[in-house]
């Protein structure tokens, strides 16, 4: 374990900046499950980034490794919720959860139902397997994602001065509570001579 | 220099957070009220120079001022820093509330050593003096950070060296940037406004 981290570290040695914040996500593609990790300021993970693959319990199913653009591909093997834990180092963690649901039917654990879901599928859509739709819809969607997933991560001048109003607006609380508490001491001083 | 959630261990976290809320204690005993305009304006110096990322090479840095914060408010920057960090979660979703309290050590402590370290330079009568004293303040504070960010990562399990080496590098340009703009403040302030530094204690 401690091997592994230290190899991401030398990995990311190179130029890390630790300002910004990790972003990814994961989504399905027919049976794989894909996904990006990287930082807010559109930096991507560093190429062999380790990713690893647990269900919900913590049991490993696997690790991938990103390419040049911190994407990856893992292919799910049973219709269960996966974990995706990623360490781009320097206190760079992510962790990325990818409901059962999300998955196609046919990947299901009872393997009986495989046939029956594909059955049905290809008789609704003209020759389109589900498959190749969810495929061709991940496709058309994915810099929507992209887009979506920048556009929350950006603050912009609302929260800025968001901020700086809630810092005065709690620094004026404790002036006016400090100013009542004098005014309360010189009375009572009042009252005793 | 915000690490995020998950990042580190429980004891670290929880130790984190204990000597972070002593820092707080200590900052609002010794806080001084008639400050109080100098420490709001201040959080927001810290709050803000966060968010503005400078571009620089092909990657980008943002300023701490943590230093500066250290020279002018001594122990009251645990405080401030708690403050302007926990906002910076809120508004901007860096580090994490659990990491808060080992966020606000990692900061804070270092601009209290910098507040200990550059008391006599700062209270300099020549303002250029006063000034390098601050640059040394601002970039010293960024290494002391950087080595503290790179500890508490060693002691969730990284190797501290190797942390460290992931850490300090990213840090030299902010250090540079730092130490100029400390610089800076610190001369404009001796020479407008020197009843901020010099007051004898904070």
């Amino acid at each position: 374990m401690k091997v592994i981290l230290s190899l991401f570290i030398l990995l990311i040695v190179s130029l890390n900046l630790s300002a910004h914040n990790v972003v990814g996500g994961v989504y399905v593609n027919g049976a794989d499950i894909e996904g990006e990790a990287g930082f807010s300021n559109g930096a991507m993970a560093k190429v062999g980034t380790l990713v690893k693959v647990f269900d919900q319990s913590g049991i490993p199913l696997g690790e991938v490794k990103t390419d040049d653009e911190g994407f990856f591909i893992f292919t799910a093997k049973k219709r269960i919720t996966h974990v995706f834990e990623i360490n781009m180092g320097a206190g760079h963690t992510l962790k990325m959860l990818l409901p059962a649901d999300e998955l196609p039917e046919s990947l299901g654990e009872v393997i009986v139902t495989q046939p029956k879901t594909t059955v049905k599928h290809s008789e609704n859509s003209r020759g389109l397997t589900l498959m190749q739709l969810e495929k061709a819809i991940a496709k058309q969607i994915k810099p929507l994602r992209r887009e979506i997933r920048a556009l929350k991560e950006k603050a912009g001048l609302r929260d800025i001065i968001g901020g700086i109003g809630y810092i005065f607006g709690l620094l004026g609380m404790v002036a006016l509570l400090r100013e009542r508490r004098l005014k309360r001491c010189a009375q009572s001083l009042k009252v005793n001579t | 220099m915000h690490i995020v959630d998950g990042a580190l261990s429980a004891p670290v976290l929880v130790s984190g957070a204990v000597l972070a809320i002593v820092g707080v204690f200590i900052g609002l005993k010794k806080m001084d009220y008639d400050q109080l305009p100098l420490v709001g304006v201040l959080a927001s110096v810290f709050f803000i120079a966060s968010y503005i990322h400078l571009p620089l090479g092909f990657s980008s840095v943002h300023l701490i001022m943590n230093g500066l914060l250290g020279i002018l408010l001594g122990w009251v920057a645990f405080p401030a820093l708690l403050v302007a960090l926990l906002l910076q979660v809120v508004f901007f979703g860096f580090g994490g509330l659990l990491v808060l309290g080992v966020n606000t050590l990692n900061i804070a402590l270092p601009a209290v050593i910098v507040y200990y370290l550059c008391y006599r330079g700062v209270r300099h009568e020549s303002a250029k003096v006063a000034a390098i004293w601050g640059a040394i303040g601002g970039a010293s504070a960024i290494v002391l950070t950087s080595i503290m960010v790179a500890f508490s990562l060693a002691l969730s399990g990284e190797s501290f060296v190797l942390a460290a080496k992931a850490v300090l590098p990213a840090h030299i340009p902010i250090m540079v940037v730092e130490a100029f703009v400390s610089y800076a403040a610190v001369y404009l302030i001796h020479t407008v406004k020197p009843e901020f530094i010099t007051k004898e204690s904070i």
